[in-house]
């Protein structure tokens, strides 16, 4: 397939698949699951295909023609084809991780539907070029996060699944108020032309409450832990594969590689990650309940990726890529093995748990791997990550993101031994429960592997995030 | 009049005047003669708008006026969709069709004449039949309430006909004529501009009550909760729209000609606009009716068409007739959902509902798109017709205005999550466990406009090439 059609398919194959999945869902519910998991597969066969062309400098661009400077441009470089791979892969894996998952509960054709639209958006987000159709698959993916937070129907969950969207969709608008800043003041809204602009301070401090709100860092962190309500495959996929993640992609797409803004701005956004990182991180101390404490873990995580990106200089940006990789990674699967851990005890309270590493060890190990790699334990994938912002900061002598990693670093690794030894150590209560079923066991456990085999062969992606960050040239 | 365009009000009045005669015997008939005729003007209509060639030549081949075909086509999409939706609903509440479908054609009938009408006084004429068939239809069933809201209606719009003749008058004893193209010449003579523009305020003054603006906004709530139910769908989707925002928009257009002091009037006109985005906002919050909630959502719907008027910039009037046609498609679903709902679940108190997804999935799904169209979501047709609205305001340096329309989309979403976590997502209620999905003949008009609304985003390129060029680049700037 020629480079153009290979970046349609990763786009529009889930995200018009998605409606197939209902047609597919009248003929059997074995033809939808089948359906959805290729679908998921195609997509990342897709993306993945576009990362030797893209090494190769090869770029794909395809543009649909649309009034008033809104075209649809869709194309294919370093940054897009590194984070369409990251995010279809954990993607796909979540997806067959659900087929056993979700095949309990109400509503299994809505989940399929929504998951595949989710993706789909996901990749046309990050292809796209231009700010007003990046802003449209952004609130596809506010609709779909709000289909799937809200999928156990109880009053309460609603509630949450409304939260998801207004805060989501209120910082959205927020962005679209400042997308339109630009759009007046450079008269146009495609990032190609935009490369190298400045652009005024309130433009982008609005952006970045969009991104802000939608990758859940401070002050508009609260909606993630509410979503915690949902199926724990729905939370792997916003925490690990799309929602925040898109948050964090805008920021290198907009203010990482395309438009020049004031110093004071950079600074900002180190001090709200900082402060975000932080006081998450104390808050995934204290609570008990562990989807809470893993989701925010993503927000403190998020946090340190975005220290990572804005804290000026190369090494840092590259460590802030490899970051969304190691933690995508890591935390999907911290997710799913949470899953595992709440189907079978029915519980998501810590302190009623304990001693789960005799009755799930294949989760328990993978949960630890997981772990070792957000603490940034050498040698898994997240150490390297961590280690190159770490440097980065270093040459460009940035104390404040020095201080913080550090401090931040020991915070992750405490709140992490604590949940595993509470969930998994110490004296097992009542009630044995069994390991989850194969597909779900066998998804975790490649997870947690990849963790560590990206930890041993860091060496090419560190490679391609470097040839990204030069060939893109990531700001000064 | 525009002649090409006459037979699209000749065949329905005719169509009107055979049902009583026909149908004597067999009210079936009236039905399959109302929705037949219908269906006929849609489909050439749409066979008009949508020509090969014309699509092949970018638009310029209609000579039509564009908004008057859009307008005509709209009349009969949703006209269509309520005389089909009716067939089905009206059994067994004392519907008498031989009176309702004749009436139901002679508004499309009288709609047609509005906006085809060249000159003031048909416009007049035309809004004032139609005021009259609509009264009618709102009593339609066997309810009391029709009854009300149709007393309220005729008692609060009648001042505003007088308003409008008043204006009539002063327009021809200060130009001495009604025509549009007399009166945009006048104006740009710069003869007696201060008659002429009092005259136009007295006649926005009568449309803008008719059209449910804030603060003449009082009874469009009673009226469309009152009314049969279909014809809510009827008068909120399309029939006020054309009586009173059409009519508005068309002023709007010939303010902008005044070459001084009529821009203190498309201020007001701005700020009326925003006044009601607000305030229809706010109400349509704390309601517990369906209905009653979806009028305020009109209301606030409307405040945006009313606020692009104001500004008057060829952007504005594209996104303020875009907006309008949206506004007829997603409000038609809306209201004729909260119709199923209340004859599957015997309810529209929103306290008594929820969880009504599991029995009805259809009317569920259809309303989400509708509503997350209406609060702008993209890629949905009601987002674009918004942000060509927010753009043009913001070109025009109405920045203020720009970002308050835009945050207020936001409280529209807001209000539309709210109704669906209390209607369709949500715990099942115990109406939820009884009903049942509605028939097919009764989905199909939802299903139709919500494709309508999908297609209408997606094939967006083609809408504003439309509106572009056959109406902002033939408004004479």
């Amino acid at each position: 397939m020629d480079l153009v059609t290979t970046m349609k398919t990763a786009v529009f194959a889930p995200l018009l698949g998605a409606f197939l999945i209902p047609v597919a869902a009248r003929i059997s519910a074995p033809a939808r699951n089948l359906l959805a998991v290729t679908l998921g597969l195609v997509t990342f066969l897709a993306a993945a295909s576009l990362l030797p062309r893209a090494l190769d400098g090869q770029v794909a661009a395809y543009t649909l023609a649309f009034p008033l400077g809104f075209d649809l441009t869709f194309s294919a470089d370093m940054l897009a084809v590194f984070m369409a791979a990251v995010s279809s892969f954990v993607s796909a894996v979540i997806l067959i991780y659900s087929v056993d998952y979700i095949s309990h509960y109400e509503n299994q054709t809505e989940y399929y539907t929504m998951v595949l639209l989710f993706l789909g958006s996901m990749m046309g987000l990050v292809f796209s070029m231009n700010l007003v159709w990046m802003y449209v698959f952004w609130e596809l993916t506010g609709f779909a996060s709000w289909r799937l937070v809200g999928f156990f129907r109880k009053d309460t969950d609603v509630q949450k699944a409304n939260k998801t969207i207004m805060v989501t969709v209120f910082g959205a608008l927020c962005m679209l108020a400042g997308i339109l800043m630009i759009y007046f003041a450079n008269g146009t809204m495609d990032l190609r032309h935009l490369r190298g602009e400045t652009v005024s301070t309130l433009a982008a401090v609005l952006i970045m409450a969009g991104i802000l709100s939608k990758s859940a860092t401070l002050p508009f962190s609260t909606w993630l832990p509410d979503a915690g309500v949902a199926p724990s495959t729905v939370t792997s996929l916003l925490h690990a594969a799309v929602l925040v993640k898109i948050g964090v992609y805008a920021y290198a797409r907009i203010f990482g590689v395309t438009v020049v803004v004031s110093e004071g701005f950079y600074y900002g956004v180190l001090v709200i990650a900082g402060l975000s990182a932080l006081i998450s991180a104390g808050a995934a101390m204290i609570e008990k309940d562990i989807k809470r404490i893993i989701a925010y873990s993503t927000v403190s995580q998020i946090g340190f990726i975005f220290l990572g990106l804005a804290a000026g200089g190369k090494t840092a940006f590259i460590g802030g890529l490899l970051y969304i990789m190691m933690h995508s990674v890591a935390k999907g699967g911290l997710f799913l093995c949470a899953g595992i851990v709440e189907q079978k005890t029915h519980t998501k309270d810590i302190t009623k748990m304990g001693g789960l590493f005799r009755a799930m060890p294949v989760t328990a190990v993978s949960f630890a791997l997981c772990s070792l790699s957000v603490m940034g334990i050498p040698p898994f994938g997240g150490f390297f990550s961590k280690f190159l912002v770490f440097r980065g900061a270093a040459e460009t002598g940035s104390l404040f993101v020095l201080a913080v990693f550090l401090v931040g670093a020991v915070m992750t690794l405490l709140y992490l031994i604590r949940l595993f030894y509470l969930v998994f150590l110490g004296e097992e209560k009542e009630g044995a429960p069994r390991e989850g079923s194969v597909t779900m066991v066998a998804s975790v456990a490649f997870l947690a592997l990849l963790g560590l085999a990206l930890g041993a062969f860091v060496h090419y992606p560190a490679n391609y995030a470097e040839i990204l960050t030069s060939q893109i040239g990531a700001i000064e | 009049m525009t002649i090409s365009l006459l037979h699209y009000m000749l065949i329905p009045l005719f169509s009107a005047l055979l049902i009583p005669f026909v149908a004597r015997r067999r009210g079936r008939l009236a039905e399959i003669f109302a929705s037949v005729t219908l269906l006929a003007g849609l489909i050439s209509i749409g066979g008009t708008l949508l020509n090969p060639a014309v699509l092949a030549s970018g638009f310029s081949a209609l000579g039509e006026d564009g908004f008057s075909l859009l307008m005509i086509f709209t009349v009969y999409l949703v006209g269509l969709c309520v005389a089909f939706f009716s067939a089905s609903y009206g059994e067994g509440r004392g519907v008498n069709t031989t009176y309702f479908y004749p009436l139901l054609l002679v508004s499309v009938s009288a709609m047609c004449g509005a906006v085809t009408s060249t000159d003031f006084f048909t416009l007049f004429i035309f809004v004032e039949v139609l005021a009259v068939a609509s009264f009618a239809l709102m009593t339609s069933d066997d309810s009391k309430e029709g009854l009300e809201g149709a007393v309220k209606y005729y008692l609060l719009t009648f001042p505003a006909s007088a308003a409008i003749m008043l204006g009539l008058a002063v327009m021809l004893l200060s130009a001495g004529t009604f025509s549009f193209d007399s009166i945009r010449i006048i104006i740009y003579s710069g003869a007696s501009a201060p008659a002429l523009v009092f005259s136009l305020s007295l006649m926005l003054l009568g449309f803008l009550v008719k059209s449910g603006v804030v603060p003449f906004h009082v009874w469009t709530p009673d009226s469309y909760q009152g009314s049969y139910a279909p014809v809510s769908a009827f008068l909120a989707g399309i029939v006020t729209k054309i009586s009173g925002v059409y009519a508005v928009v068309r002023i709007a257009m010939f303010l902008r000609l005044f070459e001084t002091g009529a821009f203190r009037l498309s201020e007001v006109l701005m700020f009326l606009g925003m006044v009601s985005i607000a305030v229809g906002a706010i109400a349509a919050m704390k309601q517990d009716d369906f209905k009653r909630m979806l009028a305020f959502s009109s209301i606030s719907q409307v405040g945006y068409i009313v606020l692009a008027a104001g500004l008057a910039t060829p952007l504005a009037f594209i996104g303020a007739i875009f907006h309008l046609f949206n506004h007829a498609t997603f409000k038609t679903v809306l209201f004729l959902n909260s119709a199923s709902l209340e004859k599957a679940a015997g309810t529209r108190d929103m306290n008594k509902l929820g969880g009504m997804e599991h029995p009805m999935p259809w009317t569920s799904w259809t309303s989400v798109i509708a509503m997350l169209s209406t609060a702008g979501v993209p890629p949905l047709s009601g987002f674009w017709s918004k942000i060509i609205i927010i753009i043009a305001l913001w070109d025009a340096g109405a920045v203020t205005y720009a970002v308050l329309a835009l945050l207020f989309s936001a409280l529209t979403l807001g209000y539309f999550v709210v109704m669906q976590r209390r209607i369709f997502f949500g715990k099942k209620s115990a109406a939820a466990e009884t009903a049942a999905e509605v028939s097919p003949a009764l989905l199909a008009p939802a299903v139709l406009m919500s494709a309508v609304i999908v297609a209408a985003g997606l094939l967006f390129p083609y809408f504003f090439s439309y509106l572009a060029e056959t109406i902002a680049s033939r408004m004479v700037l």
